[in-house]
């Protein structure tokens, strides 16, 4: 493969330009999803293709194809370049590009049993019997979903990188929905949309579906009848898969240096922060410590090296409620003056790299969550995203949950449903004053974070532990 | 197109004559060039060929799809699909195969746009803002369709659409537009330039106002939005079984202003003139006068809920999804931009929205905020720019009977949160919106 890939590299580099970079992706992936104990879907798919990009001037030019012959090969080189000249017509300042260690390395993701050579009789049968035994305690739907990617990976540059990667990716998960007069409940395990990591089948298994089917199908009936949450400025309290979502948006997206230098402003948005503001902006409560590591073994986001060969690496982003780190590419560090972070990757063989959150986590603080709770007078202690909607600086958003629950003097009262919260980046976090201890810590996973044009889906991490927010806005309804 | 004749051919050879059996290929050029900052940052482009295999036997369905590179044999494919088959449950929502007299060719060679033609798109359109930051894209697609099932049908179609859409900056504020074509000679950019440029300068030094209950009149790309929400999430049939769908048939639940006809017989919708199933799509009147008379089926949706098929299976491996119109136009009114303005006493315009979530789906409440272009209207004038606001509103209610004010006079397409050259719309003025929040939460 790499004497493929250094072919079209060759080509867009004796083209003229000044750095290219090529990959060669098969790409399988395995998605099962059930309804009501019955098969809803199950696809299997393979891609094989080259994605190549040229840097030239201002402008990457990128192409990809199917077609792996060699004459094909030349051509993409070709291509490559000519599709970056063409940007000559309205260019800017040639863009810098920052060096990283030109290695020749393999990583396969550690898993236990390849989840694509487990029987998918097995597979199905674990939702079949979760969404079937939901279905019988009285969902009106209950739902499941499996999803399993293998991608095989091969990296060159024209500067020599020849890295070849195996990532393997495990997650799902079941849901059960209620549906009452003019209102639907929800509730959700792992979390909604299912959880994910790098692993193999070992990680569906031990999500232990079969533990959780009755307090779902029971939860979701319950909401139906529960009071709605009180509206008012009070104290939150997050589970953790909610907080990971809360990361997500406020912080990943806000500190990835291409959206902070404006080059997916049309589309995805900028960001609240100012680069001249680095080690300056107090971001929030001294409790708030946030990485972006990529190299946490089992979080969704783990590899070895990025997309243009930069090794994985931990980045402190967040220090004692500081901000201090931006996720960042070979090119967009270059241009703020910061080293390249390892964060760049692209959604197949078609998308060009662009920069994307690697496990972007909250560490842990030192209470648990019953501490938090016995600890509380008046609050909402809330669980699992139902939605979630942030304005294209990344500073005010809301989010509503699947579940509720009133705390009064330090204990939980009563259920309630379609409880919301809403506020700004900064003030909340500011407002972060008590955080759940390294036993409740979690590696969360996102994968379907959208970003870019065309539309690339990402897979992120974002671990977290269960924290409280002290006067947050809480129950806005239409 | 030879790489789809030879597949076929070798596909026919394989299959086993006792199952029924569906194999379709997408062939694929799509190029994108986008611009930050006023210059081209980045330009891709890509050409890719997927094929999808859906067997049938015995009630089991296997469906599974390799881009024409990962498929080593049509044998080994085939193989492959019979052994997960075996391994299958049954399926009992399968709904057959699309009969052979909905066969509709369609294919037809396009020459594929180069860069430099984009580039110079994205070159008027940067030219109409020079002391401003523009950023957004040229896009354009060439789409080829081919599909055969074992029930004798053949079908094609080749689709092509470019788009420009982009944004300007100043300090304090950002300005957008969007237009699409079925080539890319039809897009003015210039023009498209021209408004967004507009928007940003008048839009400077915003102002906030407070949350709550306002007047509004929606842009386009706003409009678009509620009704893009309105196909997914409740005219499609799927949403109807899962008993997420707010839409109630033959009720005169909209205002009788709003009528929404799905177009894809008209010459210059963008997109295919068949279904993911193969069958020959046709216009249809899925909102008449406020009434809702249809909702989105597919083959599997409709054997269901025994309604009619209405052919709007999505492309992919199979139909998991459910239908979605793809060529939804909103019914043009009378009333210009200008009119609209000049009949609100205190109200809001609103240019575009953004991040939307469904909060609820039986109610349709949905949460979001606007962005690039949004301004107080007092006394029949626009009077300042305003800031974010964030709004809490039932889409279903915002075009109810009586909330619905006047439609505006001209229609184009409008970019949505589910892809664009989906939806031509008009704008609209409503009586009511509901704002929950301010830049301050």
């Amino acid at each position: 493969m790499f004497d493929l890939l250094n072919l079209a590299i060759d080509s867009a580099i004796n083209s003229g330009a000044k750095y290219s970079d090529a990959r060669i992706l098969v790409s399988k992936s395995r998605n099962i999803a059930a309804k009501n104990g019955e098969i809803e879907n199950f696809n299997e798919s393979e891609e094989i293709g080259l994605g190549i990009r040229a840097l030239v001037g201002s402008s990457w030019g990128f192409y990809s194809t199917y077609d792996l012959s060699r004459e094909s090969l030349i051509l993409s080189g070709k291509k490559a370049f000519e599709i970056a000249k063409a940007s000559a017509a309205v260019s800017g300042k040639e863009t810098p590009f920052a060096d990283t260690p030109v290695v020749k390395d393999e990583y396969v993701t550690p898993h236990d049993e390849n989840p694509f050579k487990v029987s998918t009789t097995e597979q199905i049968d674990l939702l079949l019997n979760s969404t079937e035994q939901m279905k019988k305690l009285g969902s009106s739907r209950s739902s499941g979903r499996l999803d399993f990617w293998d991608t095989e990976k091969w990296f060159c540059s024209s500067q020599g990188h020849e890295i070849f990667q195996n990532i393997i990716e495990s997650g799902g998960g079941i849901s059960s929905l209620s549906v009452g007069d003019g209102e639907t409940q929800i509730r959700s395990y792992p979390q909604s949309f299912g959880e994910y990591r790098t692993g193999g089948w070992e990680v569906v298994k031990s999500f232990e579906f079969q533990n959780h089917t009755q307090r779902l199908a029971e939860e979701s009936q319950r909401l139906l009848v529960a009071p709605q949450c009180p509206e008012g400025t009070m104290d939150l309290i997050l589970e953790g898969s909610q907080l990971a979502l809360q990361i997500h948006e406020s912080v990943g997206h806000a500190i990835e240096l291409d959206r902070i230098l404006g080059w997916e402003a049309a589309y995805a948005g900028t960001s609240h922060l100012d680069l001249d503001n680095l080690n300056k902006h107090k971001y929030g409560s001294e409790l708030m410590n946030i990485v972006a590591d990529a190299t946490l073994p089992g979080a969704l986001a783990t590899f070895k090296y990025d997309d243009e060969g930069t090794p994985a690496q931990r980045v402190d982003i967040v220090k004692e409620g500081i901000w201090t780190g931006v996720l960042s590419g070979r090119d967009s560090a270059a241009v703020a003056g910061v080293n390249p972070g390892g964060m760049v990757r692209a959604d197949g063989f078609g998308r060009l790299p662009m920069v994307r959150m690697t496990n972007v986590g909250l560490l842990p603080g030192e209470s648990s969550l019953d501490e938090i709770i016995e600890s509380t007078d008046n609050g909402i202690y809330m669980e699992t995203n139902r939605s979630w909607s942030i304005d294209d600086l990344r500073l005010n958003f809301q989010f509503g949950c699947e579940a509720g629950w009133v705390v009064k003097n330090g204990k939980i009262i009563d259920m309630v449903k379609n409880p919301t919260y809403t506020g700004i980046t900064p003030e909340f976090w500011g407002n972060m004053d008590m955080l759940a201890n390294e036993d409740e810590w979690v590696f969360w996973g996102t994968p379907n974070c959208g970003k870019g044009q065309p539309s690339q889906i990402g897979h992120t991490g974002h671990p977290a532990s269960p924290a409280r927010f002290k006067n947050t806005r809480i129950g806005v309804r239409g | 197109m030879n790489i789809w004749t030879e597949l076929l051919n070798d596909f026919q050879k394989n299959i086993p004559s006792n199952v029924e059996c569906e194999l379709k290929m997408m062939h694929s050029k799509s190029a994108l060039t986008r611009f930050a900052n006023s210059h081209i940052h980045q330009n891709v482009d890509e050409e890719s060929a997927d094929v999808y295999l859906t067997v049938h036997k015995d009630g089991k369905t296997v469906s599974r799809s390799k881009n024409i590179t990962a498929v080593k044999s049509s044998k080994e494919f085939i193989k492959e699909a019979l052994k997960s088959l075996e391994e299958s449950p049954k399926d009992t929502t399968w709904a057959g195969l699309t009969s052979k007299s909905d066969s509709h060719e369609g294919f037809e060679e396009i020459q594929e746009v180069n860069p430099d033609e984009r580039a110079s798109l994205v070159q008027d359109f940067v030219n109409e803002g020079k002391d401003m930051n523009a950023a957004g894209y040229c896009s354009t697609y060439l789409n080829n369709f081919f599909i055969w099932n074992s029930n004798g049908l053949t079908s094609s179609d080749t689709s092509s659409s470019a788009f420009i859409d982009g944004i300007f900056r100043t300090d304090t504020s950002a300005g957008s537009s969007h237009r699409g074509a079925v080539d890319i000679k039809g897009l003015d950019a210039s023009e498209t330039g021209k408004e967004a440029a507009k928007l940003a300068v008048d839009s400077q030094n915003p102002i906030d106002i407070d949350p709550g209950k306002y007047e509004v009149i929606l842009g386009h790309e706003a409009v678009s939005t509620i009704l893009i929400f309105l196909s997914v999430y409740g005219l499609n049939a799927k949403t109807k079984i899962d008993g997420m769908s707010p839409i109630l048939l033959n009720e005169n639940q909209f205002d009788e202003k709003v009528s929404l006809i799905d177009t894809p017989e008209d010459e210059n919708s963008i997109g295919f003139k068949i279904d993911a199933s193969g069958a020959k799509k046709y216009n249809l009147n899925v909102i008449k006068n406020g009434i809702p008379n249809s909702y989105f089926h597919t083959r599997r949706t409709s054997k269901e809920l025994n309604m009619e098929n209405t052919n709007h299976e999505f492309f992919g491996v199979d139909d998991y999804f459910g239908g979605i119109g793809t060529n939804l136009n909103l019914g043009k009114g009378e009333t210009s931009h200008n009119d609209m303005i000049s009949s609100v006493k205190k109200g809001i315009y609103i240019n575009e929205f953004w991040y939307c979530r469904v909060l609820d789906p039986i109610t349709q409440v949905v949460t979001g905020l606007n962005r690039n272009g949004s301004f107080l209207i007092e006394n029949g004038r626009i009077t300042k720019p305003i800031g974010r606001l964030r709004f809490t509103q039932s889409f279903i209610k915002s075009l109810s009977q009586g909330n619905v004010i006047s439609v505006g006079d001209t229609s184009r397409y409008a970019d949505s949160e589910f892809g664009e050259g989906m939806l031509k719309v008009p704008k609209l003025h409503l009586k009511e919106f509901n704002f929950t929040g301010g830049v301050s939460g």
